[in-house]
Parts: C-alpha cells; structure tokens; sequence
C-alpha cells in the first residue's frame, strides 16, 4: 500500500522515470530556420498576388465602391448630426421651472448644502456626504481594474535564464538616464507632488478633491519612475505598499462612512463636529475621505504604468 | 473706455492674435510633413510661443490678480515640460527609425 502511495505522489511529482522507459528525450523544439532566399521569395509572392492577382490599385470595382464608401459616409455623418441636432432642439429650455431636472433633490443640495456637509464645495459636500456610497463603489472599481491588470500582466517571479537577456533587448532602445529629463525632473516631481497634496487638502473648498489630486501625485510618480529607473522607486513602492495603501484606504472609508451613514439614519448624535465652514480642518469626513480617494487613484495609476511597462514593480 | 484701456485692449488683442496665428501655422505644419522629425518640430513650435503669446494676452486682458500669477506659473511649467517632452520623443524616433538615414540625405545634389 506504502509502495503504491508513494508510487503515485512520484507520478504526481512527476519524478516517476518509469513512464519514459523508451529513453525518449525530451527536448526543447528549436526555432524554425529559413534560408534567406525563401523569405525574398515569400515577400515577392505576397507582393505579386497583391499587385497582380487581385490588382488592388487599379481595379475598376474597387474604385467604384471606393466612392459608394466614401458617399454613404458622408451621407451617415449628415444624418446622425441631423438628428442630433434635432434632440437639442427638443431639450427643455434654460431655466425653464418645469424640466425634470429641477426637482427638491437639487434645491436641498444647494440650499442645505454648506450647513449639514461644511463644504464650502458643494460637489465635494455632494459626492462624499450624500452620495459617498456612490464615490466608495468608484474607488472599489479602480481597485478591481489594479487587480485585474495585475492577474493578466504580471510576471512571475521565476527568471529563466533567457529572459534576461530578452528583458535587455526589449529595453535596449529606451532612453536611459537621460540628464535633460533628469534634471527637469528633479524640478518637476516635487512641484508635482506639492500640488496633488494641495489639491486634495482643499477638497472640500476649492475645485478639485480626490480624484484630480490624487492623479496629479499619479503623474509625478510615472515622471520620476521615466527619470530614475525603477531601482530608485523600489525602495519605497513594492507589491506590498499597493496592497497595504489601497485596501487600509478602502476599508477606513467602508468603515468611516458606515459609521456616519448609521448614526445618520437612526437620528443618533456622530460626534464628528463639522467645524468652521471654510478652514482646512472642517467638514467632518470629507477630509480624510478626500485623502483616502486620493491614496488609491494615485496607486492605481502607478501600478498600472508600472505593470504595462514592465510587468513588476 | 479711456485712452489707456484701449491701449491695453488692443495689445491683448495682438498677442491673442499671434498665438492663434502660431497655433494655424503648427496644425497646418502637423498635417503636411511627412516626416515624424518636421512634425515635431511644428508642434513644439506651437507648444512654446503659441502658447506664451496666448497666455500674455490673456494676463494683459486680465490686469493683475491672482489668475496673472496662475498663468505665470502655467508658463513656467509648460516651458519646462514640453522641451523635455519633444526631445525625448525625438531621441527615440531617432534609435527606433530605421529608415532615418534616408531622410537626412541632400535631395539637391
């Protein structure tokens, strides 16, 4: 019985030799070879077939229905714009009372706005304190895309010793170190930086939030990573910082607005104060909301340069 | 509109005029060279002085406040970036062309 288990583990294993008792050599298949000759012929028979055979260039049909292409699409063209226009036409008037749009939905958001959120933006009051779930559901889907790009794209972690080589043919081409962009760099990203943090800090009283900071301190990534190398980001962005920064972002907002949403339903006190209307420690969650959307996007555009550029962080 | 408004008014209006004239010049130079290297000589073109030119009608049709200072700041930037950008892209055109060689002959000779 013994014999027979560990027969099989073997087979699994497969470290059971038995199975090639022919002495069949396993071997890697080689590349195919061609003579120089057949690829000139090859090139010259697809030249010829495209030339002659179906003379492509000067065939009168082709012609013809060069030109039906051309004024069917013309003629496409004309009646989408035809009827889009005509849409526009039916669209309600501006400032009209009665149009759909203008229900108490909208009345409260501006009216209520500043009072129950504390944004002095009323997109930012609206899309992280009436609609958060809505803003929590988008920064799950840029989490899921970061998952999905890293399942599809990412190499693993066993080198074989060819692809090394191969990994330097394919970058060979890339400009390295270039002292121009290093110098604009060095510059640059800092600046960069400090405006993506500027812009999700004042969320909730200028334009701008989550979103848009959180891509600027994306971009800034991409443009040290174009200017460095990858050994210097290593240092402080590995798979481990992505995973660590976007799930304690998202569960911190599930949580967070969990909280806020419960109190907020059940007419219990939250005993977050919303502050001064204005100042940059007011508005209850939007804050920390705001960083926590920034944190993810901003990590979301790095992996994704990262996995598409060279498959590993 | 006094004297010093118009001044103002119509030197706005000049440098406006020069940045749209910039802007004409790079999309018809863009569309017309065959040649990646021609092409992008147009669109940086376009990218510095079209731009600048604009952006100071626009701070001279403005005055001075706080938007000024934003364009100031938006010049700067967009000097710094897109000179850095054409150059990198030329430099890869230049390794990855491998045609490049022909284009750089005299045609005239």
């Amino acid at each position: 019985m013994k014999k027979l288990t560990n027969k099989l583990l073997d087979w699994l294993n497969a470290e059971d030799q038995s199975v090639f008792d022919d002495a069949m050599e396993l071997k890697m298949q080689e590349p195919k070879e061609e003579k120089e000759e057949t690829v000139q012929q090859r090139m010259r028979d697809r030249l010829h077939i495209k030339d002659e055979v179906y003379s492509e260039g000067e065939s009168k049909e082709v012609k013809v229905l060069r030109i039906i292409y051309r004024i069917l699409a013309i003629i496409l063209c004309g009646f989408i714009a035809y009827n889009l226009l005509i849409a526009v036409s039916w669209l309600p008037r501006t400032g009209e009372f009665d149009k759909p749009v203008n229900n108490e939905v909208s009345a409260r958001y501006i009216e209520k706005g500043l009072q129950e959120t504390g944004a002095v933006n009323i997109v930012t009051g609206m899309i992280l304190d009436y609609r958060a779930f809505d803003t929590f559901g988008e920064s799950n889907v840029l989490n899921i895309a970061t998952i999905t790009v890293l399942i599809l794209l990412r190499r693993n972690k066993k080198k074989l010793p060819n692809e090394i080589e191969e990994k330097e043919n394919d970058r060979l081409l890339e400009p390295k170190n270039d002292v121009i962009l290093q110098k604009a760099a060095t510059f640059l990203v800092p600046a960069i930086f400090l405006f993506g943090i500027y812009v999700i800090l004042n969320g909730h009283l200028s334009p701008g939030g989550g979103f848009s900071g959180g891509a600027i301190i994306g971009a800034g990534l991409i443009l040290y990573v174009s200017a460095f190398g990858f050994e210097k980001t290593e240092k402080f962005f590995t798979e481990k910082t992505q995973k660590v920064i976007s799930l304690s972002a998202l569960l911190f907002y599930c949580l967070a607005k969990s909280y806020s949403f419960f109190t907020g339903a059940n007419e219990l006190e939250s005993h977050i104060p919303l502050g001064k209307a204005g100042a940059i420690l007011s508005s209850g969650l939007i804050l920390p909301l705001n960083i926590c959307v920034g944190l993810v996007v901003a990590v979301t555009m790095y992996t994704f340069y990262c996995m598409f550029r060279k498959g590993e962080f | 509109m006094t004297g010093l408004e118009l001044i103002r008014f119509i030197l706005g209006c000049v440098f406006l005029g020069i940045g749209i004239i910039t802007y004409a010049i790079e999309i018809i130079g863009v569309f017309k060279q065959k040649v990646a290297l021609n092409r992008m000589h147009a669109a940086g073109m376009g990218d510095t002085l079209g731009l600048s030119s604009s952006l100071i009608g626009l701070m001279i049709l403005s005055g001075l406040n706080l938007n000024t200072v934003k364009m100031i700041f938006i010049i700067v930037f967009l000097w710094f970036t897109s000179p850095v950008c054409t150059h990198l892209l030329a430099q890869l055109e230049v390794t990855t062309d491998e045609e490049f060689d022909s284009y750089c002959e005299d045609k005239t000779k």
